[in-house]
């Protein structure tokens, strides 16, 4: 009589080998099937691969569900490859499969196949930050009113706390404008990965996801307020790409913005 | 765990809150009786899936039904994963909490799938005292639900309603009878599912599903993506009369229809009960639903 914790061990062994490329299926096979009750051994195969299947189709459906787009760019073929091979590499370890694909860019980005095609671990990695935007912590967002109702003074000084949902997606390549054309149901353009390219990412008041692309100067003035750099430190950053008239300016219709964009919960 | 009255009181009929469905609740506020949950599907921070629990929550009484609990894994108890179930459950103040008499996960390996148990003393005690700790955690008895099953074990030494019973009373935990979970299990084990109905002890079934499966003759899938077929409304029926009005609802899982169908689903099942057991009608028609029910246990 195998114990409780054997019996389990057995099954889910069972459960996580490739039937298409594991020797060792058989052996696992064997081993759990003793355990079972079945007329034939037909039966018990059939017993058995109903949950082998449920498992990889549970899994295979919440990677298309994750990343649409992404199964889109690959095609069926190579989608199914890329599942299998991750499911494979990764199997859950977390009790909700909203996580199951956090490795996926990883992989994608690793893997001696995929690897070549660098734009799939990027496009991947903006879906995993879409999701990220999609279930964050709701908070207050601060409006513009209250930055201008502080004395002037104290300006200077102003640090700015983000809303959880906020993120910075950056890439070498142009995988957002593919993701954004397959999206629209258009062929997406040829892999370039001559730009290096920034997105910031958040969800508004209405609950929707939104993002849009960061110029160089705006992405720094977003990471500086991130880290929790105060106006008058970014103002002067600011001088290395404008003049001492502009900089400020330019700061100031950004922060608008952000509040506009409800990205900034509270003045500091 | 205090001994006062085992099962809560009668909801009425209800249905699983699905995404696809979150505004139509919300806009036009449908007359269901009470909702269940995913518990899962809102352990997260915030964003919409948070927004309309809580928003739909302030409207329906709310089950929540988890997952994940892996109740019968050999592993520890997943702690994390208990303080989350007790936050949302803090959030959302649900009318009570279940999951499955199963186990999903070992050496955090998760099959995302509800594993079926050898029916052993080993077993009982295993489970009943793990179910003991969740309580006490948690502190509230919870329902444990029944599965489908496409395998059984040769170790088991019983049948699953003695395993059932055996758990819910060692543990002091209740049930969620899963009406069709019961249908196809029979099915695939060949058992008569009248049977189990009639072995199940009454006092601690609290609550109950109802859903379609994938019959492929030889073997019946467990789906949840189908109409409630004649079959489980049958045995439904059989359920009435065995338990009295117990809170029933629709759980569908996929293949999702628009919600007036699973509205025409649950009329369906409030007719069988009415038709099953004199006087709900009266008491229906007494629920006022923005106040807590009285017990009606139909046998009276």
């Amino acid at each position: 009589m195998a114990s409780l914790k054997q019996t389990q061990e057995l099954f889910m062994a069972y459960i996580l080998s490739d039937k298409s490329t594991d020797n060792a299926q058989d052996d696992k096979c064997s081993a759990f099937t003793s355990l079972i009750t079945a007329k034939s051994d037909e039966d018990g195969q059939t017993r058995l691969g109903i949950y082998a299947s449920a498992y990889r189709l549970r899994l295979i459906e919440t990677i298309e569900t994750d990343h649409e787009m992404l199964g889109i760019y690959l095609g069926d073929e190579l989608f199914d490859k890329m599942a299998q091979e991750y499911i494979n590499a990764h199997p859950s370890s977390y009790r909700s499969l909203r996580h199951f694909c956090d490795a996926l860019p990883p992989f994608l980005q690793d893997d001696a196949f995929f690897s070549q095609y660098p734009i799939l671990s990027h496009i991947a990695a903006f879906e995993r930050r879409l999701l990220n935007a999609f279930d964050a912590e709701e908070q207050s967002r601060a409006s513009f009113s209250e930055l201008e109702q502080l004395a002037p003074e104290h300006w200077p000084e102003s640090r700015f706390r983000f809303h959880s949902s906020v993120q910075i997606f950056k890439c070498q390549s142009n995988a957002v404008e593919s993701w954004q054309a397959l999206k629209n149901q258009q062929t997406p353009p040829q892999p370039d990965y001559s730009i290096a390219c920034a997105w910031l990412l958040w969800r508004g008041e209405e609950r929707l996801t939104e993002f849009i692309s960061l110029t160089e100067y705006q992405l720094v003035l977003l990471e500086g307020f991130l880290q929790g750099q105060s106006l008058a430190q970014q103002c002067e950053l600011m001088l290395n790409y404008f003049d001492e008239e502009q900089a400020p300016t330019k700061v100031l219709q950004a922060i608008r913005a952000w509040f506009e964009m409800g990205i900034i919960r509270a003045i500091a | 765990m205090t001994e006062t009255a085992l099962t809560q009181d009668f909801l009425g009929f209800g249905l699983g809150l699905r995404t696809n469905h979150f505004d139509h609740v919300l806009n036009t506020r449908p007359d269901i009786d009470w909702f269940e949950v995913l518990s899962e599907n809102y352990m997260v921070a915030g964003g919409k899936p948070r927004y309309y629990l809580e928003s739909i929550a302030e409207q329906y009484p709310i089950v929540m039904h988890g997952v994940s609990m892996s109740i019968g894994s050999t592993d520890p108890l997943d702690m994390e994963y208990l303080t989350a179930l007790k936050k949302l459950a803090n959030d959302v103040q649900p009318k009570w909490i279940s999951d499955h008499i199963c186990w999903t996960s070992i050496h955090d390996v998760n099959s995302h799938d509800l594993l079926p148990l050898p029916y052993t003393e080993e077993t009982i005690n295993h489970v009943a005292e793990r179910v003991r700790t969740v309580q006490d955690f948690l502190g509230r008895r919870i329902l444990l639900e029944n599965v489908s099953s496409y395998l059984s074990y040769k170790d088991s030494t019983m049948d699953e309603w003695t395993f059932l019973n055996a758990v819910a009373e060692q543990a002091d935990c209740l049930v969620l009878l899963d009406i069709n979970n019961i249908y196809v299990s029979a099915r695939n084990h060949h058992f008569d599912p009248v049977t189990y109905l009639n072995k199940i002890e009454p006092k601690r079934v609290q609550q109950f599903h109802l859903a379609g499966h994938s019959d492929y003759g030889d073997y019946v899938i467990d789906t949840h993506d189908h109409d409630v077929p004649d079959s489980v409304w049958d045995l439904y029926g059989t359920a009435l009369e065995r338990f009295g009005a117990v809170s029933t609802m629709i759980e569908r899982d996929g293949n999702i229809p628009e919600f007036s169908g699973l509205e025409q689903e649950l009329n369906i099942a409030r007719d069988i009960a009415i038709k099953t057991l004199p006087g709900l009608q009266t008491h229906l028609d007494g629920l006022n639903k923005n106040s807590n029910r009285n017990v009606f246990d139909g046998k009276s």
